[in-house]
C-alpha cells in the first residue's frame, strides 16, 4: 500500500511539474525539483520492493467499476530505468535545451514530464482501461516530443509517421485488452487460473506481439524508429530510447504472466524474431552517417536482443523448464536495465555533439578527443558497452543469454537456439564494426570541418548525467552479482511457480567473473603504469603522422566511415550507391553519391502509401467542410444506432 | 593441507611463468623455421627477447594527432592476452580459473583487444592505418563465427560452458566425436592464422603499407608502446594455440608429463606455422574472406553433426 501510494505520488509530482512548467512566472527550479523529488520517491519504492518487500495494490472505483494499481518487482524492474534516465534528463535538458532563446522550452519541458508521468502510470495499471489511457498518454507526449522543432519538415514527418505507427499499435492492443476482459469477466486484469484452448492464449499473444512489436520496434514494425530518435531533441531521442521502448516489452511480459500457458512454438518464433531484428538493426546500423540514426538502429538491435530473451524465456515456460526461464527472462530483464544505461549515455553524448559542433553528418567531424577531452573519456565506456565488450555491463546481459541458448540447446530446442547462438554472434561483432567506426570518425584523426575544429565540451550539467551513467556501465559490468537477488524478484513474476535459481545457479560464475574483470582492470592499469616516462627519461618526440612518405597531410584524405564499413555492403540493406558509368579512355567528370533509405518504411511503404492515399481522394467529397453536412452525418449514425437497436431483437431472436 | 596446496600452487606457478615468458620464443621458432626451408641462417631463435629489450630503452615518437586512446591498443592488447590466459587450459593441466560461461569471456576478450587496437590505429588519423583498421575488422568478424560455432559444438559434445572441461575432455572427447573433432579443429587452425596475421592471410614481413593488414594499425608505435603491441601478438600465438592444441593432446598421467607434451606441442604448432608460412604465398586480399568462410563452414558443419 505505501510503496504504491509511492511511486502514484512520483507520477502526481513528474505530472505538477510539467503543469508548472508552462506557467512562465515559474522558475524552472520547480519543475526540476519536483522531477528529481518524484524520480527519488519512485526509486526508494520500487529497490524497497525488489529487495524483498511484497507487492503492493491499490484498489478503487472507476467508471463504476473496480480498478487496481499494483507495484510489483515486474513494475519495479521497469521504473527503476525509467527514473534514472528521467530524472538524469531533466538535468541534462537544463542546459541542452535552455527556455531562453528555444521557442518550444516550455512545451518540451511540458510533454517530458507527462511522458514519465504517463509511463509511470502504464507501469502500475492492472486494468485494461486504465493501461490504454495511459499508453495513450505516453503515445501523444512522446509525439509532441519528436515534433518538438515542428519548423523543420523532416522532423513534422518523422511525428508523425511516428503518431500512425503507434496508433496503429493502441487498435491492436485495445482488441486484444478486450479479448482478456472476455475471458477475465471484467476490465480488471487477474492471473487467468486453467487454460481452455491454446487458441486464445495464441490470439493474445499474438495480438500482444503486433501491438507491443510496434513500440518496442520488432522487424518489421520498427521503421518510425529512426527518423523518431534522429529528429528528437537528444535527452528526449534517451528516454524514448532507454525507457519507451522498453514499455513494448514490459507489454509482453506482462500479458504473458498473466495467461495460464504458453503455447509450445510462440517461443521459437519470438526468438527467430528477436535474432532478425537484431542482425537487421546492426547491419543497417553500419550503413549510418547519421550518428543519432546509427543510435537509434543500434537501439533496435537490442530490443532484438532483448527479445531473444523473452523468446527464451517463453520457451522455457511451454517446457516447464525453470532453469530455461530463469536465464531467458533474467537475461531480457537485465538487458532491459543495461540499455537503458548506455544508451542513454550515448544519446547523452550524441547531443553534447550536436550541440558543439551543430551536425549530426559523423563524416563531417572527426579530431573530438582533443577538443572535447571529458566528452570523450566518459563516452568511451558507453561505447565498449553497447560492443558488449567486457568489463561493461551489457557484456554480462549476452553472457546470460549466451548461456541460456546453450541450455536450450541441450534441452532439445537446437534450430532456435543454433539460429539465436549465431545471430547474438554475429550482432555483437558488427556492433562493435559499428561503433569502432563511429567513435573513431566522430574522435580520433583530424577535424575533417571548420565546424568540428571549433568545438568545446558542454557545460556540467550535461557532463554530469553522463559521467554518472558511465559509472554504473562499469559499476553493473563488476557487480553484476550483487543484482542476482533483485533479478530473481522480477523473473519470479513472469515464471510463475518457477523456483529462484540464479542466485543458485549463476552466483558463483558471476563472482568469478567479476574478479577476472578486475584483473583485467588491473593489467591495464600496470600497462599504463609502465608507459608513463619517468623524470629521468627523454621527452618523447612529437612529429606528425607517418604518411608514407606522403608530406601533404589533408585532413579530408582520412579514412571515412563509408570507406570503413564499405567491406560489409551485403549486410547494409538500405544502401544504395549511385555509380557512374564511365566510359572511353579518357572519361569526363563524374560523381558517386551513397543514398541510405530504411528499406521497409521509406523504400517499401512509403511509396504504396501514397498511391494508396492518392487513391482515396476520391472520397474527399464526403468532407465538404460545411457544418450542417456533418450535423446531418451525426443524425444518420444516430439514426442508424436506434434502428439497430429497434430490430436488434427481432434480427438475432 | 600443504601437501595438497603446494602442487595447486606450483601448477599456476608454471602457468604464470609460462604465460610471462614463453609467448617470445613462438615467433622466433617460426622465423627460425621459415630460414632453414629458405636455406638461410636466420635470426636467432631469442631475436625477439632481444628486441624487446631493446624496445623498452627506446625514446618514444608519438605523433600529434594522437591521444590518451592511442596507448589504449597496446596496453589492452596484453592486459587481455593475460587475462584470457587465465582461463584456458595448458593440455591437460587445467586453467587457474574456471566457471560455467568462461568461454564467452574468452571470446569477447579478444573482441576487446581487437577493439581497442582498431580504436589506437585510427587515432592517428592516417589513411593508411585506417585501411588497416577496415581489413582487421572485417577479417575478424569472419573469424569470429567459425571460433563460436567450434564451441557451441564442443559445448554440445560435452555439456559444459567451460573452457577446461570443454577443451580437456577426459578421454571420451577423441575417441566419441573424432569427425567433428577433426572439423572444429581444421577450422580454428584457418582461425589461428587469420587472428594472428600470418600467411596466407597476412605477411607480417610485408614492406608495403597498402598489402598489409596488422602491421599497417601498428606503423606510428615506438619504444615501449611498440613492445607491447609485440608482446601482446606473441601472447595471442601462446594463448589461442594452447587452445587449438589441448583437444587434441594425449592426457598423460603425471603433471610434469602434461607439461612437456604441452610445450613439444606448441614447439610443433610453431614449427608448422613456419611450414605453411614456406610453402605458400599469401592470397590476393579478396581471397582472404573465402579463405575465412571455409573455416567457418568446417566448424559450422561440426556443430550441425552434433546437432543431429
Amino acid at each position: 500500500m505505501l510503496d504504491v501510494a509511492l511511486v502514484l505520488a512520483s507520477s502526481g509530482c513528474w505530472f505538477a511539474g510539467a503543469l508548472l512548467s508552462t506557467a512562465s512566472r515559474v522558475s524552472e527550479r520547480w519543475t526540476l525539483g519536483l522531477g528529481l523529488l518524484g524520480a527519488l520517491l519512485a526509486w526508494g519504492a520500487s529497490v524497497h520492493l525488489l529487495l524483498g518487500a511484497p507487492a503492493s495494490s491499490l484498489t478503487f472505483q472507476a467508471w463504476g467499476h473496480p480498478a487496481r494499481l499494483e507495484l510489483d518487482a515486474l513494475s519495479a524492474a521497469f521504473l527503476l530505468p525509467l527514473h534514472l534516465i528521467g530524472g538524469l534528463g531533466l538535468i541534462y535538458g537544463q542546459r541542452y535545451w535552455p527556455v531562453q532563446g528555444h521557442r518550444a522550452g516550455r512545451t518540451l519541458r511540458f510533454f517530458y514530464g507527462m511522458l514519465v508521468a504517463a509511463m509511470t502510470l502504464l507501469f502500475l495499471a492492472r486494468h485494461g482501461l486504465l493501461f490504454l489511457v495511459a499508453w495513450e498518454l505516453m503515445a501523444v507526449s512522446a509525439f509532441f516530443l519528436v515534433g518538438t522543432e515542428h519548423e523543420r519538415p523532416e522532423a513534422r514527418h518523422a511525428s508523425w509517421i511516428y503518431l500512425a505507427c503507434t496508433h496503429t499499435g493502441t487498435l491492436l492492443l485495445t482488441a486484444m485488452v478486450i479479448l482478456m476482459a472476455h475471458r477475465m469477466g471484467g476490465l480488471l486484469w487477474v492471473p487467468l487460473p486453467a487454460s481452455t484452448s491454446p487458441w486464445f492464449e495464441g490470439g493474445i499473444l499474438l495480438l500482444a506481439v503486433a501491438g507491443f512489436g510496434f513500440k518496442a520496434g520488432v522487424l518489421p514494425l520498427h521503421f518510425w524508429l529512426p527518423s523518431a530518435h534522429a529528429n528528437a531533441p537528444s535527452h528526449v531521442s534517451a528516454i524514448l530510447s532507454a525507457v519507451m521502448l522498453k514499455t513494448g516489452i514490459y507489454g509482453l511480459l506482462r500479458v504473458s504472466s498473466l495467461l495460464p500457458a504458453i503455447p509450445r512454438g510462440v517461443g521459437g518464433t519470438l526468438l527467430a524474431l528477436g535474432a532478425l531484428t537484431a542482425l537487421y538493426g546492426v547491419g543497417n546500423a553500419l550503413a549510418q552517417r547519421d550518428y543519432k540514426r546509427l543510435l537509434a538502429y543500434s537501439s533496435i538491435e537490442n530490443l532484438g536482443v532483448i527479445t531473444m530473451g523473452v523468446g527464451l524465456g517463453w520457451t522455457g515456460r511451454a517446457a516447464h523448464d525453470p532453469w530455461l526461464m530463469a536465464l531467458g527472462f533474467g537475461g531480457a530483464l537485465f538487458h532491459v536495465w543495461n540499455h537503458a544505461v548506455f544508451k542513454g549515455l550515448l544519446f547523452y553524448g550524441a547531443g553534447a555533439l550536436l550541440h558543439a559542433t551543430g551536425t549530426r553528418d559523423m563524416e563531417a567531424l572527426g579530431g573530438l578527443a582533443h577538443r572535447m577531452p571529458r566528452t570523450t573519456l566518459v563516452l568511451l565506456p558507453g561505447v565498449l558497452a553497447v560492443a558488449a565488450l567486457p568489463p561493461f555491463n551489457a557484456f554480462l546481459s549476452e553472457w546470460f543469454l549466451y548461456r541460456g541458448l546453450f541450455v536450450s540447446l541441450d534441452r532439445g530446442y537446437p534450430w532456435s537456439a543454433a539460429l539465436g547462438l549465431v545471430a547474438l554472434a554475429l550482432a555483437g561483432g558488427l556492433a562493435a564494426v559499428a561503433f569502432a567506426r563511429c567513435f573513431g570518425t566522430l574522435f580520433l584523426g583530424q577535424p575533417r570541418s571548420a565546424g568540428a575544429d571549433h568545438a568545446h565540451d558542454p557545460a556540467s550539467a550535461m557532463l554530469l548525467p553522463m559521467a554518472i551513467l558511465a559509472a554504473l556501465c562499469l559499476a553493473i559490468g563488476l557487480g553484476a552479482f550483487l543484482l542476482l537477488p533483485l533479478l530473481e524478484r522480477a523473473v519470479a513474476v513472469v515464471a510463475q511457480g518457477a523456483p529462484p535459481l540464479l542466485g543458485l545457479g549463476l552466483g558463483r560464475d558471476l563472482r568469478l567473473l567479476a574478479w577476472v574483470e578486475l584483473g583485467l582492470l588491473l593489467f591495464v592499469a600496470a600497462g599504463y603504469r609502465w608507459l608513463r616516462r619517468s623524470a629521468q627519461e627523454p621527452e618523447p618526440l612529437s612529429l606528425p603522422t607517418w604518411d608514407c612518405g606522403y608530406a601533404v597531410p589533408v585532413p579530408r584524405a582520412q579514412y571515412t566511415g563509408s570507406s570503413f564499413a564499405d567491406a560489409w555492403a551485403p549486410v547494409q540493406l538500405g544502401l544504395r550507391a549511385q555509380m557512374p558509368k564511365l566510359r572511353g579512355l579518357f572519361p569526363g567528370t563524374a560523381t558517386f553519391r551513397q543514398v541510405f533509405r530504411e528499406p521497409i518504411g521509406e523504400a517499401f511503404l512509403e511509396p504504396r502509401v501514397a498511391h494508396l492515399a492518392e487513391r482515396l481522394l476520391r472520397f474527399r467529397r464526403l468532407q465538404p467542410g460545411h457544418l450542417p453536412v456533418y450535423i446531418f452525418y451525426v443524425l444518420l449514425c444516430l439514426l442508424a444506432v436506434f434502428l439497430w437497436m429497434l430490430l436488434r431483437e427481432r434480427l438475432l431472436g | 593441507m600443504l601437501r595438497t596446496l603446494l602442487p595447486t600452487f606450483l601448477q599456476l606457478l608454471l602457468h604464470g611463468l609460462t604465460v610471462l615468458l614463453l609467448p617470445p620464443l613462438i615467433p622466433g621458432l617460426i622465423a627460425k623455421t621459415k630460414a632453414l626451408m629458405a636455406g638461410r641462417q636466420g635470426p636467432p631463435v631469442l631475436q625477439l627477447y632481444y628486441d624487446l629489450a631493446k624496445l623498452a630503452r627506446k625514446r618514444v615518437v608519438f605523433s600529434r594527432t594522437t591521444t590518451w586512446i592511442f596507448l589504449a591498443g597496446p596496453v589492452g592488447a596484453v592486459a587481455a592476452g593475460l587475462t584470457a590466459s587465465c582461463l584456458v587450459p595448458f593440455g591437460h593441466t587445467p586453467a587457474p580459473i574456471s566457471f560455467e560461461g568462461d568461454v564467452i569471456l574468452f571470446a569477447y576478450l579478444f573482441g576487446l583487444a581487437r577493439f581497442l587496437t582498431i580504436l589506437s590505429a585510427l587515432d592517428t588519423g592516417s589513411s593508411f592505418e585506417g585501411m588497416g583498421a577496415a581489413r582487421e575488422a572485417t577479417f575478424s568478424a569472419l573469424a569470429e563465427p567459425a571460433l563460436f560455432l567450434g564451441f557451441a559444438a564442443l559445448a554440445r559434445a560435452t555439456s559444459s560452458l567451460s573452457l577446461g572441461t570443454m577443451l580437456a575432455f577426459p578421454g571420451t572427447l577423441t575417441a566419441k566425436f573424432t569427425g567433428p573433432l577433426i572439423l572444429v579443429l581444421a577450422g580454428w587452425a584457418i582461425v589461428y592464422l587469420a587472428e594472428n596475421a600470418r600467411i596466407p592471410v597476412d605477411d607480417p614481413n610485408t614492406h608495403l603499407e597498402l598489402t598489409m593488414i596488422h602491421e599497417v594499425m601498428v606503423l606510428d608505435h615506438s619504444g615501449r608502446p611498440f613492445a607491447l603491441v609485440l608482446y601482446g601478438a606473441s601472447l595471442k600465438l601462446l594463448v589461442l594455440g594452447a587452445l587449438i592444441l589441448t583437444p587434441a593432446l594425449p592426457r598423460a598421467a603425471a603433471a610434469w608429463q602434461n607439461w612437456l607434451v604441452f610445450y613439444a606441442a606448441l614447439a610443433g604448432l610453431a614449427v608448422a606455422v613456419g611450414l605453411v608460412e614456406s610453402a605458400m604465398a599469401r592470397f590476393r586480399m579478396t581471397k582472404v574472406p573465402q579463405f575465412l568462410v571455409a573455416g567457418m563452414l568446417a566448424t559450422g558443419f561440426a556443430f550441425l553433426l552434433m546437432l543431429v
